[in-house]
């Protein structure tokens, strides 16, 4: 287990090695910082003296290796706009950022897994084909949109939720919905899917000869060998929450990591996306080494050794 | 009852109800005047002279005093933390501050404050405003409250340099204490407001200080909450959720004329819509992007019949909130003489496509073409960019043009043809229209010369212009650059941008002529004199 999980950290040290590259090289795809936050007043000595305050009068080698190594301090360098520390700009967001994810993922998961399970048991009845309709609903109904129309109605019409911020707990409530119609939809699929396959295994129906009542057999016995691939699209749709939170942070103004990233690409302040990005990276590979160990919690059986 | 008499229990009854009906009414005076204005993009610092980006300067202007300041009406200046100032000679201006001004923490606001001030903004190459106060040469702290400040030259339109980015007070002992990181995160200023809470990204917000030289704001707290989606905008303003949007798409406004509660206007945003017209192949770097290519622009009766070609009342109908021009500086400021071209007579009349059409045959093309080469970006600062472009290359295309119109993302385009200068024919640009900044644009000096010509008759106007210290002169020069102007005709202007003003009935709202949404004296609780 031990060893598993070391070679799996080791692994993520590779991924977030590759997305630094990745992040440092491709930002500046971009281009020159310097055109787009000088005004039009500065001459090119002026915009030369600000590439070397920067850095960026360096060999773009050069410039990677001095981001690898104040990187592995948690030093990002200061952006470029505020004149703050990118890392401290990040840690500033962090905090709303996974709040939103994880309610969202509690309000997908609360509903996805009973939805998942009910329709299993009851196939093809008129309950599993209304959940079918309303997941491909909730899958087809970008979040963008979905989020609007929950602001025209709760806030414009009945005035009941704030339509942006989140300052006010009620806050929360219409991001995190609008982000947990998508995953529940997408979960509760998978859960039937997998209720389905596994009640039909040979063990479930020795537990029902057995007399075991409906309950013990879903809980006790189906339902932790069908966790395994809920588990593994849960902990990858989290990290897409994570990162893909940047639509619905927008839409509702909700000051998360993912407005900090997309208005700092916007003004190319290469600091605070490149730590972004990082962040993003690291969280993804953080939630799918747990997910991986839960596995062993979940199923004896699995052993890593 | 005993131990009262009725008189004693007529005198309680009294109290009473006078008590019950102070409450109400004391409560009402502890009531405090909120407004929210929905921001697009997120504030960095509020040390103001640090960044050029025109909105950290609106919230700015609440939290800081500059000498001096422009008017709403964009007719001059009134005195901000000077109360009086003159100009002394042709290199010196004499400012006379308020006596006993402070800043926020009390510490002086005097000459020697406003000197440090004017020598970190001239002196500090990493600030984004510096270049525009190179023409200060020196600050003279004359006594505790004068202060002069010479230039380098004669500069008839110091006013507007010393009112403009980068003119905000902060104070010295505090920004020397803290150091400029700090300092930015916990800014104090002389202004009208405190800053009491700064959440990059999210709002920002200000209270009213007490003890403003002009008396305590009406308005008790400004708050500047960003929400980038426009639809998000205006949805909150319908909720009641904030006070203002200050651009409106027109497609929106006919869903808010009809609520009640909602105030609608619309003022010039101070930029006008342009096409840049090649007109020399040196400029930026199109020489080395297209090596072997000739404009068809460089033709001045092509140049012409672009601007002949174009139905400049039609463009505004497609923009939805424009004014049609034909002159660079925008009517509303006192000075440059563009009146003449910018009444709606002369703009209609200016449309001529049979004269378009005949400029195109004396320039070699009677029988079609030429190929125009058209790049512009989906949307940028004049709104509506991808639709006008359009329309403006259907109406060339009706006088004998073959347009090639190049939609590009605005990053894209700024990248790509704007920026480094790689427009081969013609280009949308949104450009500022104020007096001084525009003789700016055509000297041979302009830094940001990779798309414009330099002409040097007329780069010697442009510096005479903003040299010249006797307005009658001035004047007499602003002619001389507007046949340069048409003479070259290296843009086409065509509408003077405005936007649409949204905001909550309860409020009183004057919207300035620079296009700034800054709140002060144009601001006040519905029903108040303003």
């Amino acid at each position: 287990m031990q060893q598993f999980i070391a070679t799996r950290i080791f692994q993520g040290l590779i991924t977030l090695i590759i997305v630094s590259f990745l992040a440092f090289f491709l930002v500046r795809l971009k281009g020159d910082p310097v055109d787009i936050t000088a005004p039009p007043t500065f001459n090119e000595d002026q915009k030369q003296r600000l590439r070397e305050l920067w850095g960026f009068d360096k060999p773009l080698a050069e410039q990677y290796v001095i981001f690898v190594t104040r990187a592995v301090t948690g030093d990002f360098g200061i952006a470029y706009l505020s004149k703050r520390p990118a890392m401290e700009l990040v840690i500033e967001r962090l905090g709303a950022t996974w709040l939103l994810a994880g309610v969202a993922s509690l309000i997908g998961l609360s509903v996805a897994l009973p939805l998942g399970i009910i329709s299993s048991l009851n196939r093809n009845s008129f309950f599993d084909l209304g959940s079918t309709m309303l997941a491909s609903i909730g899958t087809a109904m970008p979040s963008f949109w979905l989020g609007l129309m929950m602001i025209i109605f709760f806030s414009v019409r009945l005035r009941l939720l704030p339509a942006f911020g989140a300052r006010d707990p009620s806050a929360i409530i219409m991001p995190s919905l609008t982000m947990g119609v998508g995953m529940a939809a997408y979960l509760s699929r998978l859960t039937r899917s997998a209720m389905l396959e596994v009640l039909n295994e040979d063990y479930v129906r020795t537990a029902y000869s057995k007399g075991l009542i409906t309950r013990t057999v879903v809980f006790r016995h189906a339902m932790k060998n069908a966790l395994i691939p809920i588990m593994t699209v849960f902990g990858l749709q989290l990290g897409w929450l994570l990162g893909g939170s940047v639509v619905v942070e927008s839409v509702f103004s909700w000051p998360g990591l993912g407005r900090l990233m997309i208005d700092s690409i916007g003004v190319r302040d290469n600091t605070v996306v490149q730590a972004a990005l990082l962040f993003f990276s690291l969280s993804f590979i953080s939630i799918n080494i747990v997910i991986d160990i839960l596995y062993a919690v979940i199923d004896p059986r699995i052993r890593f050794d | 009852m005993p131990g009262f008499n009725r008189k004693g229990i007529l005198v309680l009854a009294l109290i009473a109800v006078l008590a019950l009906l102070a409450v109400p009414l004391g409560a009402q005076d502890m009531e405090e005047t909120e407004f929210i204005i929905a921001h697009p993009g997120p504030i960095r610092t509020l040390d103001a002279p640090v960044t050029w980006f025109i909105s950290t300067h609106w919230l700015a202007n609440l939290l800081y005093d500059c000498l001096i300041w422009r008017t709403v009406d964009g007719s001059g200046y009134v005195g901000q933390a000077a109360e009086s100032w003159e100009n002394v000679d042709d290199t010196t201006w004499r400012f006379n501050l308020r006596p006993g001004n402070t800043f926020h923490n009390g510490e002086p606001l005097d000459a020697a404050a406003v000197k440090w001030n004017i020598d970190r903004v001239r002196t500090r190459e990493d600030f984004m405003v510096q270049p525009q106060w190179v023409d200060v040469a020196e600050v003279i702290v004359v006594d505790e409250t004068t202060v002069d400040i010479k230039t380098v030259g004669p500069t008839p339109y110091f006013e507007f340099i010393v009112s403009f980015n980068g003119c905000e007070l902060l104070p010295p002992g505090y920004v020397e204490e803290v150091g400029d990181e700090a300092f930015s995160r916990a800014p104090i200023g002389s202004g009208p407001y405190v800053l009491s809470e700064f959440t990059e990204s999210d709002r920002y917000v200000f209270e009213a200080w007490d003890d403003y030289w002009g008396g305590r704001p009406e308005i008790d707290r400004v708050i500047y909450q960003v929400i980038p989606e426009q639809s998000a905008q205006l949805a909150a303003l319908l909720a009641g959720q904030v006070d203002m949007v200050s651009n409106v798409p027109a497609v929106e406004l006919p869903g808010l004329e009809a609520a009640e509660d909602i105030v609608l206007t619309k003022e010039t945003a101070a930029v006008m819509q342009h096409i840049y017209l090649r007109v020399d192949t040196t400029a930026g770097n199109m020489a080395e992007t297209y090596p072997d290519f000739e404009p068809a622009t460089l033709d001045l009766n092509v140049r012409q019949a672009i601007s002949h070609a174009i139905d400049r009342d039609l463009l505004a109908e497609v923009h939805g909130a424009a004014v049609p021009r034909l002159g660079r500086i925008c009517p509303h400021f006192p000075e440059g003489g563009a009146d003449s071209f910018n009444n709606p007579e002369t703009v209609t009349a200016h449309y001529d496509p049979d004269l378009a059409r005949s400029l195109l045959a004396d320039a070699g093309y009677a029988d079609g073409g030429p190929t125009v080469y058209f790049d512009t970006p989906t949307v940028s600062r004049g709104g509506n960019e991808k639709e006008v472009a359009e329309v403006v290359s259907a109406m060339l295309e009706e006088v004998g043009f073959d347009v090639e119109l190049n939609v590009l993302d605005p990053a894209a385009f700024g990248e790509q043809i704007n920026s480094p200068g790689n427009n081969r024919d013609m280009m949308m640009v949104t450009l500022g229209c104020s007096v001084p900044l525009v003789p700016l644009f055509y000297r041979c000096v302009w830094p940001a010369a990779h798309h414009d010509v330099c002409v040097e008759e007329w780069d010697e106007v442009s510096n005479a212009i903003l040299s010249e210290m006797n307005s009658e002169t001035r004047l007499e020069l602003w002619g001389q650059w507007w046949d340069y102007w048409f003479g070259v005709l290296q843009n086409v202007t065509l509408y003077e941008v405005q936007a649409n003003i949204a905001y909550s009935s309860d409020f009183d709202f004057t919207p300035r002529k620079d296009g700034w949404y800054t709140f002060r004296e144009n601001l006040k609780l519905a029903g108040d004199d303003m």
